[in-house]
């Protein structure tokens, strides 16, 4: 039972596979009917299923095939010229066929109550017939003659008189073909005979390696039982046993969820990569020069490499050429046109791109709505494109290409193109926008109003576009795969539409950046670059922010205001800003740092978070902490919005408080002892600053927290947490990177100074001082 | 004594205890949130660790503090002081961030202090009087434990929604 589920499988897998190079090979037959080679093979296809099909006793489909291979033998002895009708019936019945093989697929038999293949049968049967005229009834007789092997006549062997014969007194070329006799005598009704004796001889030699396996008196009780017909899958399966030898056995199937798990795994190791290489950093700057640093940066640069190495080799495991979407296109694209009563002809190129398997499969239905909707509403009807001095045949161009870390595909018609006014006004009936909205809109942005939801051009709706799902879906589905879509179009002209899309979703290169306090990771592909300028750089235009970069005039917006972060950090005299760039748009974004180039994996923020304005998700840094990943198509929209409301000059201003006096300064005070305090704020109380205390590292991080301290003195020697640990914890964090730390200790030797500078204390006081020392210190920490 | 009576002995023997068992025991975990003890199914809890770093995460409600990274996951981080408007506190040696499913997916909320394990009939479980504000019907019931404890019973799933976070275009 398990070998028979084996092979039904393996059926299976080549049947769909076959079909699906079927498909195109007939389209490509309707442009060139007289290929001979071509109807050879599809011929094959047919007959090939048809063979497997009887094996593993599928009388449908069987039955189906039948039929549609007598068609297909007279169209390759050139008795029958494949007209666009006759295409017709061949492809009907291709798709049934393929709907049968799903209901087998599905339900293990081919009962397929939903598929009637009688009609069908019929049609093939009248084509055969009067088509065929051409096939007299003598070259009939000569075909009879040339059935005979040996010395048997094998138009007198049935299942009825099959016993006379002494099987295994007959060749293996003899009982073959009385096998395919008998085959042929159950399968075909008594008036399709004629038609069955068309065997060809190429498929009699494919048969006769099988000989070797079965013994002649296991075949004696095969043909007794008379209902089994175990020849053509034998067949069928040798065919493929042959491919797979002159392959070498070159290729493997793979479980796709083995890939996504050693794709997970991977971006684990990416992760523990960036950890090392942060651990590395660490520890370099604390042993500079000790020997082992130079063996520890071997490891972690071979170990990095081939962490890249790895990743770039599973991802290409799991890329597909694009055309294996492409590849259902022709059939899409013909019979809608010839539903439709238009004439289209399809230029497919670079279907040899390759992309996440995962992108694949999502890009598969866009891209059938884009064409149907390039079929229904672009191409003109011929007389309209006569009229309008075009070639009655309409072009559809189907195009995928490389461009840096994206895929582009393109979509392009020479059809009646999309006014921009008729979309606008159209959105304006619909509510979507306003007229005033519309006046100031540019044709490229009135272009994408069509992926508004609610929007549909068809003025009338028609079987093939226009129910309602709209392009809206199309760009749903490609935001989804961090794409970007773009349209143009020329009226009277034709339309072109592009979808840019990472090669890959799972791990990227990144920006990172810090607005304020917050990380964030913005996709390399989208930063055309980045730049350092001064206040003066900002002009105001139209009560806008623009930057004068070069000889191009960008929108500006500082990355803060952005996403509403609470500004802490006084400005300093650079601004360093990011150029995004998306689609045709530019835009100057303000950060507070740089911090670096990263590869990053990305990970979902989940079901409650996801989706949140401006961004895409989330990865883990080398440090464990987490980093939010722009995404950087919802972030324009929400960078345009800040960009009407805000100035950037405002919002600089912002961070800047203004401290004259010294009541306007804090200092705090951390010492365990009560005593050493007092000492310590005595000698403060004349500079007349505001003085807070805290008795140890975890109180006076509390209190840092909350108050807003410009100084502080620091003891060493603390219980819970001590000077060093407690500079090293403040560091951390980006609003203090410039505050003074001030250690006030009784600890004096070299070592202790050198653990003072490394964690980051900036001034190093050892008890006991004056007074006017301490007041001098603290005073020219805060500039007063 | 008849047969009769008999016979109905034994099946009330042979019922009884089966109704003891019915008589279902709720198994809770007991924290503090504020002045008040809380108590959610243990089955719901994941996981109870101590406070780690987290990352803000921009246009969510206050009380979502924002997310962050437990062994290689990102979960959020919700703060309950918030979510029942009880005046903020420091993080303390006692606060913890309890993990629970919700709706499938691992979310974290920072309670102030653990309290116990708690067993408890149902039967001492009463629905939430009309005086509590339950708008978001996010009170699942409230216990009497046999120590006078009155704890009030959360109904994990409704903590947080979605359309209460990602505001909807």
């Amino acid at each position: 039972m398990d070998d028979m589920m084996e092979l039904l499988e393996d059926f299976l897998v080549e049947a769909f596979e076959m079909i699906e190079e079927m498909d195109q090979d007939l389209i490509e037959l309707e442009n060139n009917p007289d290929d001979l080679d071509l109807v050879n093979k599809i011929f094959r296809v047919a007959h090939t299923i048809k063979g497997s099909g009887s094996f593993l006793n599928f009388d449908k489909l069987t039955r189906l095939t039948h039929h549609m291979e007598a068609v297909l033998d007279k169209a390759r002895k050139g008795e029958l010229r494949i007209t666009p009708e006759i295409m017709d019936v061949i492809l009907e019945s291709v798709d049934a066929m393929k709907a049968i093989l799903e209901y087998i697929r599905d339900n293990g038999n081919d009962e397929a109550p939903d598929v009637d293949i009688e009609p069908i049968v019929k049609k093939l049967d009248a084509i055969v017939n009067s088509e065929g005229v051409g096939s007299s009834s003598e070259e009939k007789e000569e075909k009879k003659e040339s059935k005979k092997i040996g010395n048997l006549n094998l138009d007198e062997i049935t299942v009825d008189n099959i016993d006379d014969i002494d099987v295994s007194q007959l060749s293996p070329e003899e009982l073959d073909a009385v096998l395919e006799r008998l085959v042929e005598d159950i399968n075909t009704p008594p008036e399709e005979e004629e038609k069955e004796e068309k065997k060809e001889e190429e498929e009699k030699k494919e048969e006769k390696e099988e000989k070797k396996e079965v013994t002649p008196a296991d075949k004696k009780e095969v043909a007794k039982a008379a209902e089994t017909k175990p020849v053509s899958k034998e067949e069928a399966k040798q065919k493929v046993k042959k491919q797979l030898i002159n392959a070498k056995e070159q290729t493997i199937r793979v479980d796709v969820k083995r890939l996504d798990q050693l794709m997970n795994l991977i971006g684990e190791l990416v992760l523990a990569k960036n950890r090392l290489i942060k651990i590395y950093n660490d520890v370099e700057e604390r042993y500079e020069g000790e020997k082992f640093l130079e063996e520890l940066n071997q490891v972690v640069s071979s170990i990095s490499i081939v962490t890249t190495d790895l990743q770039i080799a599973v991802m290409k495991i799991r890329m597909l050429p694009i055309g294996k979407v492409f590849n259902k296109f022709p059939r899409l694209v013909r019979d809608l046109a010839r539903e439709l009563g238009k004439k289209v002809r399809l230029i497919i190129e670079g279907e040899d791109t390759e992309l996440d398997k995962s992108i694949i499969e999502e890009i598969g239905d866009p891209l059938v709505h884009m064409i149907r909707n390039a079929i229904d509403h672009g191409i003109e009807p011929p007389e309209e494109r006569k009229a309008k001095g075009k070639p009655e045949e309409g072009t559809i161009w189907l195009r995928a290409y490389n461009e840096g870390n994206m895929i582009v595909i393109e979509i392009k018609d020479d059809g009646r193109g999309i006014d921009p006014e008729a979309i606008k006004k159209k959105a304006i009936e619909k509510g979507i926008i306003t007229p005033q909205e519309a006046e100031n809109m540019s044709d490229k942005e009135a272009f994408m109003l069509i992926f508004k939801p609610g929007f549909s051009t068809a003025e009338k709706v028609t079987s093939v576009s226009g129910r309602g799902v709209g392009m809206d879906v199309v760009k749903t589905n490609i935001e989804k795969l961090n794409g970007i879509i773009e349209v143009d179009s020329v009226p009277g002209k034709g339309t072109t539409f592009k979808l840019k899309i990472p090669l890959t979703l799972a791990i990227i290169q990144a920006l990172l950046v810090a607005s304020q306090e917050d990380l964030f990771a913005v996709p390399l592909s989208n930063v055309i670059e980045t730049v350092r300028i001064v206040e003066e750089d900002i002009y105001t235009i139209e009560g806008k922010s623009v930057l004068k970069l070069r000889d191009e005039v960008l929108p500006l917006v500082n990355m803060a205001d952005v996403f509403e972060i609470e500004k802490i950090l006084e400005p300093e005299k650079y601004l360093y800003v990011v150029i995004l760039g998306l689609g045709a748009t530019k835009i100057g974004l303000i950060v507070d740092r740089f911090i670096g180039q990263e590869e990053i994996v990305i990970k979902s923020l989940g079901e409650f978070l996801k989706g949140l304005p401006g961004i895409a998700g989330a990865t883990i840094r080398g440090d464990g902490r987490v980093t939010l990943i722009v995404d950087v198509a919802s972030l324009m929209k929400l960078a345009k919005e800040t960009h009407n409301k805000k100035l950037v000059t405002d919002s600089l201003k912002e961070a800047k408080k203004k401290k004259e006096k010294p009541e306007d300064y804090v200092v705090m005070i951390v010492d365990d002892s009560a005593m050493d305090r007092k000492i310590m704020r005595q000698a403060l109380e004349p500079l007349g600053v505001q003085i807070v205390e805290a008795k140890d590292g975890i109180e006076a991080l509390n209190l840092l927290k909350q108050n807003d301290v410009d100084a502080m003195l620091i003891d060493i020697e603390m219980p819970r947490m001590d000077g060093y640990t407690l500079a090293q914890e403040i560091r951390k964090y980006n609003k203090f990177r410039k505050l003074p730390l001030i250690a006030v200790t009784s600890r004096a030797t070299k070592a202790d100074r050198v653990r003072g500078v490394e964690v980051g204390m900036n001034e190093y006081i050892t008890k006991p001082y004056t007074k006017e020392y301490l007041q001098n210190v603290v005073r020219r920490n805060l500039g007063l | 004594m008849g047969l009769g009576d008999i016979v109905k002995q034994q099946q009330k023997a042979l019922t009884e205890p089966q109704e003891k068992q019915t008589e279902e025991i709720v198994q809770l975990v007991g924290f503090v949130v504020g002045e008040e003890e809380f108590a959610v199914p243990i089955l719901s809890i994941q996981e109870i660790i101590k406070p780690i770093e987290w990352t803000r995460v921009p246009f969510v409600p206050d009380y979502v503090l924002g997310v962050f990274n437990l062994r290689g996951n990102v979960l959020p981080l919700i703060d309950l002081r918030k979510k029942f408007k009880v005046p903020a506190a420091d993080i303390d040696e006692n606060t913890r961030f309890i993990v629970m499913k919700i709706k499938g997916e691992d979310v974290a909320f920072v309670i102030d202090r653990l309290t116990s394990a708690i067993r408890i009939p149902k039967k001492n479980i009463l629905p939430p009087p009309d005086t509590y504000s339950n708008e978001d019907d996010i009170i699942e019931g409230v216990g009497r434990l046999d120590d006078g404890r009155i704890i009030t019973i959360l109904k994990v799933d409704n903590l947080i929604k979605r359309e209460e976070i990602v505001p909807e275009k």
